[in-house]
């Protein structure tokens, strides 16, 4: 078992008012002055990479200056393991995966030994994902409310595996789910929360024009020319060859350049083939650059999607889609697919364009890269539907009531 | 020893016979002299004479025996050397005595003068006559520097440096004093007054002093606005009383949490069975959700029903009709829900349920989970309303006006029953109870209602 520490210096509450307003902060320290006393442990794989790592890394300290005791941990695991729960997370996502037997035992085995070995400590146990949802074995020993918070699309899941991990999941209190068309038959509450940014993260905050300009001299890029930028894991999810294939539907009548940069996960040990097949396919033409940002990179990350004049994120499958996020709170024109959270950022023509093809996502960045002033009205529409729903002090908001509303299980109306 | 005293009887009796000489002039002296005084003041009515009086009595006394004894001294046959150190030594307590006994007189005279002006709170009274005791403080050590021949230059060099090192680390504090000064003599700001700085500070002003000026502001703080900053800001003083209501206004807040009821609908007769079963709050939240998702855009969105049936469904007319819906004109959720299930049944009925949503495009049930709390904003008249008005959150604001007004069934927003109830402003009521909330942004409603206020107060 891991225990969190934080050695950087993080934002303070305060931070936040020119961003959401005094109101706000003052309504997130009235609801988390009624937590005062409790104890949330949030138990997760992952330390590093992907979206739940992040949020978590911001969630939790601004949890601890509301004056809420909140925790992380992580549970230990081997290659194996992590082998067996990414085939689980494709599996819960619709993709067919050829698991054994041997793997659901590996999983249990695995996640029975962290049952074991954690330190538990918590009035509320709010345990993130499929990989540690089997530790629901220490409840009737614990007691406490216990959570569990789905970041996944599974929508459309592998019937046996999600029969698997539902059995689990229905001696929960609740369960989290970050789009309405996630949610499932289930005995117990379901909630709908989105994942946030923070706008004050370096991966979100405003960068100068030279920081910019020195990113885009590093990796070769032409500042005149329009950059189409998917910026993702490299994952068969999030579709980059039909990325590329898009881009050069778009290239044979307009001339610009794609940028397709990601980084790994730790827990995610396909992402190197992806990789290896996404570089074939790109290779002779000289406007993809295809780019491996290591972690702890954030400010590039930054910088090549503030330097995009159009984002694209054309996943197939997509729990939330926190790029899509960032993109808007940038004031880019984005370019997505219509599946999973993304529909609740991007709405179409208000917000974003939506598609669902790779002729789609061809027409709507023709579109957006030949009409500037539409391209500027959806993106400043954009960032404000971010700052509105999808920051990091709406989700703090968010999971404070969720706390809340499990003290008071049976009222549509709680006063506090 | 009776042989030197034969020699130098005197030498020692004349000093002696002079020294109690003048101490029996000075009995008489201060007799004649305090009583001539004592009627000349009663003449006068001054009320500073007994002070004067009371205060140099004793030390006039001291002063003449001072005198005496110095004058014995200087008649004494002793070494010119001795009487100079002597004359010095009674010198010193001479002006000690003197000086301390003017310290006391002008305390005991300023303070006097200063409760007669009646303008305590503004003047720091302690701090005039600490410097006060100061600078005749160091007059006296100057003067006694000067009778005992030490050099005096450096220390009132010394005393200069330090007076300027002093004036500058208090420049905000010398600041303040003046601006109190000023405010109290041009008799702008009065405790009791609503004051509102340029800066944002605002509130009623609880107490003035020579450094601030305390406010009380509509959320319960209390605010200290060093005075120096009312010289430099633009200041609204709203003197004339507000009426004050039976019952403050206090500002409750609502935020909600969305929980997912597993149902959804692929079609428009899935919709309108589900849609007659789940309970009030998926309702409410599918008709007034975009009030606060989507209140930076202008005009906004109509509401979940109209917009997935046009989206998704595609059948236009349906979701026009839908989107005409007012929901101002329902008094509650049920008979809203009623009338929406009658327009979809109305649009099967002519035109029969043709699509079927794509996967993951279904109509997912919501169910809103309110959560109440109170905000620290209080208000008693229509200035603190107004004023509390400006700074409560967006979500307060749609607590007081949607949810009351259809989810907790009042029928009218809180805002015109408060006014009506405890004001009596019935005119102000009913104009923003008239109001249709549904055609504006909650900013939007936000400026009307402060201007329909403010006109009301003007």
């Amino acid at each position: 078992m891991e225990k969190a520490i934080f050695h950087h210096p993080r934002a303070k509450i305060q931070d936040y008012v020119p961003i959401v307003g005094r109101s706000t902060i003052e309504e997130l320290r009235a609801i988390a002055e009624r937590l005062s006393g409790k104890t949330i442990q949030n138990i997760n794989s992952t330390f590093t990479g992907g979206g739940v790592a992040e949020i978590l890394m911001r969630m939790t300290p601004l949890l601890n200056q509301l004056g809420v005791d909140a925790q992380w941990t992580t549970i230990k695991g081997h290659k194996d393991f992590f082998d067996v729960t990414k085939k689980f997370h494709n599996a819960l996502h619709g993709r067919q995966e050829d698991i054994s037997a041997e793997d659901f035992s590996l999983f249990l085995e695995v996640n029975k030994k962290n049952a074991d070995e954690l330190k538990f400590q918590g009035d509320i146990f709010f345990i993130h994902d499929p990989q540690p949802v089997a530790l629901i074995a220490r409840k009737k020993e614990l007691e406490g409310k216990w959570i569990w918070r789905c970041h996944i699309d599974i929508s459309n899941p592998d019937k046996g595996v999600w029969e698997f991990v539902r059995n689990f999941v229905v001696d929960y209190d609740a369960a989290v789910f970050s789009a309405p068309n996630f949610s499932q038959e289930l005995p117990i509450r379901q909630f709908m929360i989105s994942p946030s940014i923070d706008p004050l993260s370096d991966k979100n905050k405003e960068l100068s024009s030279e920081t910019i300009d020195s990113v885009l001299n590093k990796y070769g890029m032409d500042k005149d020319k329009p950059i189409i930028a998917q910026i993702s894991r490299f994952d068969y999810l999030k579709d980059p060859l039909g990325v590329i294939q898009a881009f050069e539907m778009v290239r044979k009548s307009i001339d610009c350049q794609l940028i397709l940069a990601g980084g790994t996960a730790t827990d995610d040990p396909e992402s190197e083939k992806v990789l290896e097949e996404i570089r074939e396919r790109a290779s002779g033409n000289p406007d993809i650059h295809i780019l491996v940002i290591p972690q702890e990179s954030d400010i590039e990350i930054n910088a090549l999607q503030q330097a995009a004049t159009v984002i694209l994120q054309k996943s197939i499958k997509e729990g939330f889609g926190l790029t899509v996020a960032e993109a808007l709170w940038k004031g880019k024109p984005v370019v997505a697919s219509a599946v999973g959270g993304i529909q609740l950022q991007v709405k179409n023509k208000l917000t974003g364009l939506l598609c669902y093809s790779v002729e789609g996502a061809a027409y709507a960045l023709k579109r957006l890269l030949s009409n500037k002033e539409y391209a500027a009205w959806l993106g400043n529409n954009g960032r404000e539907h971010v700052r509105q729903n999808f920051l990091i002090t709406r989700h703090l908001k968010d999971y404070l009531l969720l706390f809340i509303s499990l003290y008071n299980p049976s009222s549509d109306t709680i006063y506090l | 020893m009776i042989e030197w005293l034969n020699k130098n009887w005197l030498s020692i009796t004349v000093p002696a016979i002079v020294f109690l000489a003048f101490f029996v002039v000075a009995i008489w002296a201060r007799k004649t002299l305090y009583n001539y005084l004592d009627r000349l003041f009663v003449k006068i009515t001054w009320e500073g004479s007994r002070i004067l009086l009371h205060t140099t009595r004793a030390p006039f006394f001291q002063w003449c025996l001072i005198f005496g004894a110095y004058t014995a001294i200087q008649i004494a046959t002793l070494s010119p050397h001795t009487k100079a150190l002597t004359g010095r030594i009674l010198g010193s307590i001479f002006f000690i005595s003197l000086i301390w006994t003017v310290i006391i007189l002008t305390e005991r005279l300023l303070k006097l003068c200063l409760v007669k002006l009646k303008a305590s709170p503004l003047l720091p009274i302690t701090l005039i006559i600490n410097v006060v005791r100061i600078a005749f403080a160091v007059v006296c050590i100057l003067i006694l520097l000067d009778i005992w021949g030490a050099p005096t230059t450096p220390l009132i060099l010394l005393f200069t440096i330090g007076l300027l090192v002093l004036i500058l680390a208090s420049r905000n504090e010398i600041v303040n004093i003046f601006s109190g000064l000023q405010l109290a003599h041009g008799d702008l700001i009065k405790t009791g007054d609503y004051i509102k700085l340029e800066s944002g500070e605002e509130g009623y002003v609880s107490d003035i002093t020579w450094r601030n000026i305390q406010i009380k502001a509509s959320d319960g703080r209390m605010l200290l606005v060093p005075n120096g900053k009312f010289t430099k800001t633009t200041v609204t003083t709203y003197r004339e009383p507000f009426k004050k209501a039976t019952q403050p206004f206090r500002f409750y807040t609502r935020l909600h949490i969305k929980e997912l009821t597993g149902l959804k609908a692929k079609n428009l007769s899935e919709l309108v069975s589900m849609l007659r079963e789940v309970p009030d709050p998926v309702v409410y939240y599918h008709t007034h959700n975009f009030i606060e998702e989507y209140q930076y855009l202008i005009p906004q969105p109509a509401n979940e029903f109209a917009v997935w049936v046009g989206d998704v469904i595609g059948d236009e007319i349906l979701a026009e009709k839908l989107s005409n819906i007012d929901t101002f004109e329902f008094p509650s959720v049920g008979e809203l829900r009623e009338r929406i299930i009658a327009v979809i049944n109305d649009g099967l009925s002519t035109r029969g349920d043709r699509r079927t949503a794509f996967e993951g495009r279904e109509f997912h049930f919501i169910k809103s989970v309110s959560v109440v709390l109170t905000t620290p904003y209080i208000a008693h008249d229509l200035r603190e309303f107004v004023e509390a008005l400006r700074k409560v959150s967006i979500n307060s604001l749609y607590f007081h006006i949607f949810e009351s007004r259809l989810r907790l069934h009042k029928g009218i927003n809180d805002f015109s029953i408060w006014l009506q109830d405890n004001l009596d402003e019935r005119e102000l009521a009913d104009k923003i109870a008239a109001l249709d909330p549904y055609n504006h942004t909650i900013e939007g409603l936000r400026s009307i209602i402060i201007q329909l206020i403010e006109k009301r107060i003007k």
